[in-house]
Formats: structure tokens, sequence, C-alpha cells
């Protein structure tokens, strides 16, 4: 009500915050229009049944929710989304930590290399996993045929209802290394050279100096990637969508929640449906990143500014 | 703990920009009526002549799903395009089961393509929903179409209410392809109309050896066990709606065909794409397919070497499922004129006896199949125009596409062995005929 505090303001902190404004406004804005603003849209549809073709949405209440809860389907999603994080990112952040550290070093050809762990995120992943599909096929992919040349039994890489989550996620693993791997460079060409250079006049070997020095210095990045790598593989669909029909007998196993979405709203046009699974997913994925966020204080070390 | 602060917020952003969920596009376009077409016609230029001289030329986009008839389907639109100049077509082609949610997301987002094939499955929704132009005054006034040479059970799938939705475009029947080679080289007498299962049966037996299956027994409904269904006097829907899969006939038949992988006389295949490879690759030495795979297998040089087809083996009666796809408008085109004169030439004698020529489907209009016939010396295809006789509507009902894809997967584990045959059936029933009590 008061005009006061306005006066206390000086006219050049003022143009300060406009600017402030205007200048994260392009962010701010496609971040309400294209995130937020579906957010919502999403959550209000979960409470209809939806009609064809987006009208006739009919008012249900919390029923798709109690469908929900009854779904062994969506259950088995949950599982098998969690399986999936839990395959890709420890091991897709331990070896994109070694070939970082690995990279970082002065070694022959390290561009070429950098680029070849790099070229995988570049590619299409519909491309990848049609070239994945044609490697994994049971009949005349290439691995099992290089496995028979072997004299080993063949498998069935994408039917097999207790592999093909692993397939899966090798494919995952593959993908995300190259880029995990360039965060993980740049931050480790944060870490000054004296340290290195101080620990070894004390006579600290490689491994120590990766223990003690690189490993605990590396952490705020770590962290970044852990969150975002969880994120991501929270999310798995194009690979699954690709490479496992409905009518894959490791359909049951493999379904991740995103592509159960996927089928409940496009497949079965039940939209609502979908919209309370996406729901669901939301609140895992935040329930993951609150708890990471609460634990990093317990190892993420922030080195002292300035 | 302001670090904490930054990490949560930078957290909950990316978590944000990352889960881009579907909205629900509220439709605007709710007094948009079907019947718009007289408001829309006259944004529409009255004569094509004027547009051409004009020099402003109309483009319709033209969407369908199957790449093999695309090839030939463009050069009909470049002729038409010769004949009428001022209209473009634009093709767009979506493989099978992305050009649903192509076509539904269009639908609700009110960009529709202007001309696009309609299939049995989906007419009701589209249809119902007023999303498709009425095209029965057109067909009335025009004096090229006539709904009368066209078999009428496919004019049946697109009457809505009386009213006509689409123009019959073609027909397919399925056969039963074989791989001559190896029946010559097991001294078989190849297939043909005395066929019986029984002869399926042992034919695959013999044919199974040195990693060729002898038959291809996929989880598949119109290119196979649709077909056996039928054959044993079972049924897939009943005439009051309910579902056939609890019918004792239905899953002797489904027992037969099953028992094909549980034999080991077929690999199991789930995938739509894997089937074709696997006749393409002489894994299997016979198999169920369409007759719109011919192109693609005509192509082949494997295929078109060893490869020939007959008509599918009867058990109590000869079946063969039989369908047909139809061209639909747009009911908000803004090119209605143009896009009825596409769909006319393209349903006209004319239209549907070049599609034939050009051997790109078998053309629904009378005497056209002919044409058809001779466009292919390198298989018997006239085993597919005679399979009519007996054909069966693949089955349909309001909701299809949902209950046809819940039935695929209800009876998996009866394919993997994980249950048996009966059950399968029986849940499967369940599940179809819950799908089936939820449509209006």
């Amino acid at each position: 009500m008061s005009r006061g505090p306005y006066k206390k303001v000086s006219l050049s902190q003022r143009s300060e915050w406009y600017w402030g404004w205007f200048l994260i406004a392009p962010t701010m804005v496609g971040l309400i229009v294209l995130n937020i603003i579906p957010i919502f849209q999403t959550l209000y549809l979960s409470f209809f049944k939806s009609g064809d073709f987006g009208r006739g949405n009919i008012y249900v209440g919390l029923d798709n929710y109690r469908k929900l809860l009854n779904d062994p389907q969506v259950w088995h999603a949950v599982g098998n989304t969690l399986l999936y994080a839990l395959m890709v990112v420890p091991t897709g952040i331990a070896l994109a930590m070694i070939t970082a550290v690995l990279l970082n070093r002065n070694i022959k050809g390290r561009v070429l290399y950098r680029t070849i762990y790099f070229i995988p995120v570049v590619a299409v992943p519909a491309a990848v996993t049609m070239v994945w599909r044609w490697l994994y096929n049971s009949h005349y992919g290439l691995i099992n045929y290089l496995l028979s040349r072997l004299n080993f039994s063949t498998v069935n890489w994408t039917t097999d209802p207790d592999i093909a989550l692993a397939s899966i996620a090798l494919i995952g693993i593959w993908s995300t290394v190259g880029y995990n791997m360039v965060l993980l460079l740049a931050g480790l060409q944060e870490i000054p050279k004296t340290y290195y250079e101080a620990s070894e006049i004390d006579g600290a070997g490689k491994i120590r100096q990766f223990f003690v020095i690189t490993l605990p210095l590396i952490t705020p990045t770590l962290f970044f990637v852990v969150v975002t790598s969880m994120i991501q593989a929270l999310q798995v669909f194009d690979v699954i969508y690709m490479m496992i029909d409905v009518t894959n007998p490791a359909y049951e196993r493999s379904v991740s929640l995103v592509y159960l979405f996927y089928n409940n709203s496009f497949k079965y046009l039940n939209k609502g449906y979908g919209s309370a699974i996406v729901m669901l997913l939301l609140v895992i994925i935040m329930i993951v990143t609150v708890i990471q966020v609460k634990a990093q204080r317990k190892w993420v070390y922030y080195m002292k500014e300035g | 703990m302001k670090k904490t602060g930054m990490s949560m917020i930078l957290a909950l952003v990316l978590m944000l920009s990352a889960l881009t969920a579907c909205s629900g596009n509220e439709n605007k376009s709710a007094s948009e009526t079907p019947g718009g077409q007289s408001v829309s016609s006259s944004e529409a230029s009255p004569s094509p002549d004027n547009v051409a001289s004009g020099g402003e030329a109309v483009t319709l986009r033209f969407a369908l799903w199957d790449s093999n008839q695309a090839k030939g389907l463009r050069k009909m639109a470049d002729e038409f395009e010769g004949a009428n100049p001022g209209i473009k077509i634009n093709m767009e082609v979506t493989g099978w089961s992305d050009y649903w949610t192509m076509l539904e997301a269009s639908a609700t987002g009110g960009s529709l393509p202007d001309v696009f094939w309609m299939h049995s499955n989906e007419i009701y929704r589209y249809a119902s929903n007023g999303m498709l132009l009425d095209l029965t005054d057109r067909i009335n006034a025009s004096d090229k179409v006539d709904l009368s040479k066209f078999p009428e059970g496919l004019v049946k799938i697109y009457n809505f209410e009386g009213k006509q939705y689409a123009v019959p475009k073609d027909f397919d029947t399925i056969g039963l392809w074989y791989n001559k080679t190896l029946f010559d080289q097991a001294n078989l007498k190849y297939p043909d109309e005395s066929w019986t299962w029984d002869d399926l049966y042992n034919a695959a037996k013999v044919l199974t050896k040195d990693g060729v299956y002898g038959f291809l027994a996929a989880l598949h409904n119109q290119e196979g066990y649709y077909n056996f269904i039928y054959q044993n006097g079972g049924t897939v829907i009943t005439e009051d709606k309910r579902s056939g899969y609890d019918d004792p006939k239905t899953i002797e038949a489904l027992e037969f065909y099953v028992n094909f992988v549980r034999e080991g006389l077929s690999p199991q295949v789930f995938g739509d794409a894997e089937r074709a490879d696997l006749i393409a690759n002489g894994k299997v030495a016979m198999g169920l397919f369409g007759s719109w795979n011919l192109t693609g297998f005509t192509e082949n040089e494997f295929m078109a070497k060893n490869f020939d087809v007959a008509v599918l083996p009867k058990k109590v009666k000869q079946a063969s499922i039989y369908n047909g796809l139809g061209y639909a408008i747009a009911h908000n085109t803004k090119h209605p004129e143009e896009a009825w004169k596409f769909v006319e030439y393209l349903g006209s004698k004319e239209g549907q006896e070049r599609q034939a020529e050009l051997g790109i489907a078998i053309s629904a209009y009378e005497g056209a199949a002919n044409l058809w016939v001779s466009s292919n010396p390198t298989f018997n295809i006239q085993k597919f125009v005679d399979m009519v006789q007996y054909g069966v509507i693949r089955p349909y009902s309001n909701t299809t596409i949902i209950w046809e894809d819940k039935v695929n997967e209800a009876l998996k584990p009866a394919f993997t062995g994980d249950m048996s045959v009966e059950e399968a059936a029986k849940n499967a029933a369940k599940v179809m005929n819950e799908s089936l009590a939820e449509e209006k």
C-alpha cells in the first residue's frame, strides 16, 4: 500500500532490475509456455476420461489414479524404469569418469579419442536404435552370428524377458558415456595443476592423487552429471519404443513409464489415464531428485571461491 | 546453504525442461461443423482454370502409410497434376502405426492433411466426430464416381449413418506364399485350392529342416490367425458386438495355429517388420501375407525367383480376410473442390484402372482387378482375386484399434508357451469384452 519502499530504490537499481528481468525473459517465457503450462494441463487432464480428438472430456475425479494403483502393468513399469536407471547411471558415470581421466592426460590422438567417444551423443537415437536392432536380431543379427561361429548358443536379445531390459540399458550406457565424459573433462580441467605438483613432491602416486585430489574436486560436476543422468534414465522412451513392440514377449518386463504413458495416450487413446501415469513419473522423479539434492551435502565438495 | 538452494532450483529447472508432457490440446474448433464445406468453398476459387491462369497453385497434402504403394501413386499424382494445372499434390508417407498417431494429433490440432487414406479400424472415430468431409452429395452429383461399381461390403465400411465419408480405393486379401524351390527339393505338390489344414501341417513338417522353418505362424491377426479362425467357422466379433475368442471353434483354430510354434515348425515372431524379413531371407518356407506386399516381394530378387502364391488352405470352409481402404477428405480442408477433384479421379473408372495397371493395389472398381493381375507376371496373383468370393471382411467395431492390440497382448503368452491357448483366448475375450463395453 505505502509507496515507501519504492522511494528508497535508486534509479540505477531499478534499471538494473528491469534489465535483469529483460535478460531472463526469453528463458522464462519458454519455460512457462513449453513446460510449466503443459504440466498443469496434464495434471488437469488426469482427472478426465478423454474423448476423441480432445473433445468431450468427462470429469471422473480420481478414477484414473484409482485405476493406476490397481494396474499391475503400471507397477511393472515403475520397477522396470527404476531398474533401468540403476543399470545405466552408475555404470555409465563410472565409464565416463574413467575415459575422462584417461583422456585428460597428454596422450597421442587425444582429440580423436574424444571425438570417437562423443559420436554416439551426436547420432540420432532412432537411427542408432535401428542399427542396434540389426545387431541384436535373433535370426541373422551380427552378435548372434558371431556367437554361433564361436559355438556359443545364441541369445534372444530383444525378446527374452530376462535379457531385453539389459540389452536396452547397454544402448543407454553406450549413448550417454560421451556426453558425461565431456562434462567431466571440463570439470577436471578446472582443478588447479598446483595441487598435483604439490602432492607429487610429497610423494603421492597416481592412484592416490585420483582419490585424494581428483575425486573430491570433481564432485560438483559429478553431482550435476548424476542428477541429470538419473532424470534422463527415468524418462527412457525412444530406444524401448523402437525395440519392443506391445506384442513382444519381453514387453511386461521392459516397458518404461513413459512408454506406458505413450501407449495409453496414443495407442489406446486414453489421454486421461496416460496423464495420470505421467504425473506418477513426475512424483517419482521429484522424490529421487530431492533425495539427491539433500544427500549432496554429505559428498559434494565445493572449492572455496577467490 | 546458498549453494544447496541454487542447485535445488537448477535441478528443478532441469526436471521441468526434460519433462515435456503431452498437453491436452483443447480443440478450439468446436464450432466447426462437418458440413462446413459451403463456407470454405467460397474461399476456394470457382474453377481450377482460373487458378492456373492466376498462377496461384493449390497444394494438396495427401497422406498415406504404405511406402510400397507410394511410388506408383506418385506417378498417378504426377499425371493428375499434368491434367489439372494449378493443383499440386504433396505426398506424406508415414509408417502404419505412426500414421494413426500422426493423424490423431493433426485432427486434434486442426491440421489434417487434405486427402488421406482411411481404414475400417478407424473410420468410426473419424466419421462420428465430424473429422471427415461428407462426400454423399458430391458422389451423387459426380458422373465419374459410381459406388454401385464397387463391392457393397467395402462401400458400407465407409458409410456412417447414411453418409458416405470415403471413396473405396482398393481391396486386399491374404495369400499363402510358398517357396517353390524348397517344395521341389522335397518332392511336394504345390499348395492349391484343394489344400486343407492337414496338408499345410504335413508340408510344414517336411519343410522344416536345415535352419528353415516350414511355416510362419507369427503373432499377427490379419495376416495370421484371423484367417484360420474364420476357416474353422469361428469368429472374432459376433453380430451383437461380443468377443468371439471364447467360441470353442475360435479356440480350436488358435490351437492349430499356435501349435506350429509349439512343435518348432515356426519361429516365435512377434514384431510386424520381422515377418517380411524372415520370408525374404529364406528362413521360412511358407507364410501368410496380404496382397499389398506384392511390390516389395516382386522387387526382392530372392522372392521373385523362388516364391509363388496360392489360396489359403481350408478347414470347414475356405476363407481369407478381406478389407479395403478408402480415400477421405478432411472436414476443414481449405480446398474442398480441388481435394474432391483428386479423390474423384482416384475413384473414377480411369483412376482405378490406372492404379491396377501400375500394380499399386487391387482396384476395387468392377473389372479393374483383371488389369492388376496382368500387371505382375512374376507371381500367380490371380489367386488374390479368386479369394474375394469367400473373403471375410476384416472384423471391426467402433474401437477396433484398442481391442485388437489388447487381444494381441493377451494371446502373447500362448505363443511363448507360458499359458495354454484356451486360457489365453479366454483372457483375450475378457479384455475385448471390457473394451467393447466402453463403446457408446
